[in-house]
């Protein structure tokens, strides 16, 4: 066996996140015979991202001054740096959109003797540097992280999830009333749209595999739209999904708008678009996305 | 004065610890959580059925945790019970959970301690590793990952679970599922009980060399397994004085009488006390307050355990100890329960939404864990996130202050008081996101 001296060296830098991208990175032991994995705080004791780094992994979201010097600092040791998941590539749950009573409650209590102050928001990282991949998802799956690393350019995204979920899509079946999201028994192969579930996988970009439509779980989107709504405002997507529902449904158009602005999918549906409205923003073009 | 800073790795999340020396002696050891997550502010107003969605992402390590403490609390708002077979299920996950924890816990973050490695890759890498007919790194993430494979199977989804909803489980687990797990748990329990054992001879060959299992002053200790049935899917809290003796049990409605929870000035963690005393919670509070695990190879673990090191046990790298134990169990547990029928029976009862205040608790790889929620008009008005890790604050400092005396002296401060500041706080393996709710 090659010693992994030998190897291309990775090093991952976690921002301000949950540690799941980090905990699905994990759960891959394949790039242990790939890779030598010099800085990962994690998983590694080493205080400095050493200067001739190959892939620099960055996950979390922008919370505080020390975040965006560690950002800099790593985008300038590495060739190659990949944003990963929806709080790099959003904020993710840390922003507050427009809910201002959280913000003010957060702020009000975020400042501590000694310590970093926390930003007024969670940003996107390519708000401070320039990013060569995106991987989206919350958080991506070990395959597409393995994918990320290995050969990015030559990998074949599914373009939705439902090209994945495999379940059929009816047309003598409309259901009136929501049925979830996300409980009710759920029939095999049909697709949940029929059955009254708000899953968003049509507009949904694929990858994941269908993880969660398979087993009959509502898609929640956390792929991010898919490529035809890149750098589009939020409303496109939205329209896209309205559009679906009325096709495929008899459920008041009402009902589906407030789920679909609800917190839990505005998350997500939100992710590559509500950053467009920051006028001086790179775009985010569809080869950059994985 | 002379204050040293140590930033922190193989833990979750960002924190240091500081020391302030004065005159070669130490004054003040802190543990400091460096960014605050928040989620006790960002579910404010958003409606309560959708916070099941949204609280495992509070932590991509204790996901499954926070999920099935959130829909708990929910049940307990709208006054509804899940059937048997969906509380069968939860336990799966939940113990999908221990494995995949106390795995990390032991071999990526401590392990390369005991051999003073900087990570489990290097440890696997080096003469000591090589030595063994397996790679240590690719065993361990192979143990880890049955804990992955039991989340995704019992919780619908591999990180964040969506499969526990409001008054049960969205479905059951297939015969042939089931099977499939079994044979992979089978096959592995050998390596994991291996790998204990590694971990265990290591730890006793550290404890030599160092000369010290770290603080061991009799402590407090909470806990919602119960003394003959380590059932993770938790009704009560228990605590066990610091002479060993019980003190009454006490219901997670009731935590405000028993639990003090403040800020801290210096951190993004708040510390919890019970009635003003130092509190531990995690693996060893678990394995102090229990008579029998009821499986085969824990239980034999755990007799030498307690052969070895008493009951209770208060040194603080016992934590990394009883790790081992419960990952044995939680293996062992798993592929009993997975023997059993998920398969048939009710899985969810219905329910209709109503406001009020609701407690959910579960033990929780660090301890027990509280969600409570206030819901009014249907929207989450005030939520409350009673974390394991802050339970553990004081104590940890006080353990921080032990080793700090013992390597801070007239001949100035010991190189080694680094790693021993890395081992003391991995032995409670904090979880900061958490701590920073
Ligand atoms: S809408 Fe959802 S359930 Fe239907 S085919 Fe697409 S991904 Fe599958
Ligand atoms: S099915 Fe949807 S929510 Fe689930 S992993 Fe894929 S993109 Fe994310």
């Amino acid at each position: 066996m090659e010693t992994s001296k030998d190897l291309p060296k990775f090093a991952v830098l976690q921002l301000s996140g949950c540690s799941g991208c980090e905990v699905s990175l994990l759960n891959s032991d394949e790039w242990i015979n790939n890779f030598q994995l010099v800085y990962m705080p994690l998983v590694v004791t080493s205080n400095k991202i050493p200067d001739d780094v190959e892939v620099l992994l960055v996950t979390g979201g922008v919370r505080t001054d020390e975040d965006i010097h560690n950002l800099r600092k790593g985008r300038s040791r590495t060739k190659k740096l990949i944003a990963v998941g929806t709080c790099a590539l959003s904020g993710g749950v840390a922003q507050f959109k427009g809910n201002h009573i959280a913000r003010e409650s957060f702020l009000k209590a975020s400042h501590r003797l000694r310590l970093p102050d926390m930003l007024p928001n969670a940003y996107p990282i390519d708000r401070f540097v320039d990013v060569d991949l995106y991987l989206p998802g919350c958080p991506p799956t070990p395959q597409l992280f393995m994918t990320a690393l290995k050969d990015p350019e030559n990998a074949k995204i599914a373009a939705i999830v439902c090209q994945e979920c495999g379940r059929q899509k009816l047309n003598d079946m409309r259901p009136t009333s929501i049925t979830g999201p996300r409980s009710g028994v759920v029939l095999p192969d049909i697709c949940l749209v029929n059955q009254g579930y708000i899953c968003v996988g049509t507009s949904t970009r694929g990858g994941c595999g269908a993880l969660c439509t398979r087993p009959g779980h509502a898609c929640v989107g956390c792929r991010g739209p898919a490529n035809p709504y890149l750098n589009k405002e939020p409303k496109f997507v939205l329209d896209n999904l309205r559009r679906v529902f009325a096709r495929m449904t008899d459920i008041p158009a009402e009902e589906i708008d407030a789920v679909l602005e609800s917190p839990w999918l505005s998350l997500f549906l939100g992710q590559f678009t509500d950053y467009t409205q920051e006028a001086d923003l790179p775009l985010r073009t569809k080869e950059k996305m994985l | 004065m002379t204050t040293i800073t140590y930033p922190l790795s193989r833990i979750e999340g960002h924190a240091r610890v500081v020391i302030d020396v004065y005159d070669n002696e130490v004054f003040r050891a802190d543990f400091q959580a460096m960014e605050m997550r928040g989620f006790s502010h960002y579910v404010r107003g958003v409606p309560a059925e959708q916070i099941t969605v949204i609280v495992p992402r509070i932590c991509g390590v204790c996901s499954t945790a926070h999920q099935v403490a959130s829909v708990k609390a929910l049940e307990d708002v709208f006054g509804i019970t899940p059937p048997p077979l969906a509380s069968d299920i939860r336990e799966v996950l939940l113990l999908g959970q221990l494995i995949q924890n106390q795995a990390t816990s032991l071999f990526i973050f401590t392990m390369p301690d005991r051999t003073n490695a900087s990570s489990l890759f290097e440890l696997s890498q080096s003469e000591a590793g090589k030595a063994r007919e397996f790679s240590l790194a690719q065993m361990a993430l192979k143990i880890r990952k049955i804990g992955t494979d039991l989340i995704t199977l019992a919780g619908g989804q591999f990180i964040h679970p969506i499969k526990t909803v409001i008054g049960g489980v969205s479905s059951g687990i297939k015969r042939e599922k089931a099977d499939q797990m079994i044979l992979t748990i089978q096959e592995l329990l050998p390596v994991a009980t291996e790998l204990v054992d590694i971990y265990w001879e290591m730890s006793m060959e550290m404890g030599d060399r160092i000369g010290s299992w770290g603080d061991d002053e009799p402590t407090h200790y909470l806990a919602s397994t119960e003394a003959n049935n380590y059932c993770l899917n938790s009704q009560r809290l228990r605590v066990m004085q610091p002479d060993g003796t019980e003190a009454p049990s006490f219901d997670p409605h009731d935590f405000e009488a028993y639990l003090q929870i403040a800020e801290s000035e210096y951190s993004y963690a708040g510390v919890s006390s019970y009635m003003g005393q130092i509190l531990r919670a995690n693996s060893l509070a678990r394995i102090n307050l229990t008579e029998s695990l009821g499986t085969p190879r824990a239980d034999a673990y755990l007799r030498r355990f307690v052969q070895t090191f008493g009951k209770p046990a208060h040194a603080i790298m016992f934590f990394d100890l009883c790790r081992g134990i419960e990952l044995v169990y939680a293996l062992e547990k798993a592929q009993q329960m997975l023997e059993g029928d998920l398969e048939h029976g009710e899985t969810e009862v219905g329910y209709a939404p109503k406001d009020g205040t609701g407690f959910g608790l579960v033990e929780a790889p660090r301890g027990p864990l509280i969600h409570r929620y206030e819901v009014e008009n249907g929207l989450i008005k005030t939520a409350d996130f009673v974390i394991p890790t802050v339970h553990n604050m004081l104590a940890i400092r006080r353990a921080l202050t032990v080793a700090a005396k013992r390597y801070v002296g007239p001949e100035g401060i010991n190189a080694e008081l680094e790693r021993a500041v890395g081992r003391v706080v991995r032995a409670f393996d904090p979880c900061i996101a958490c701590a920073t709710k």
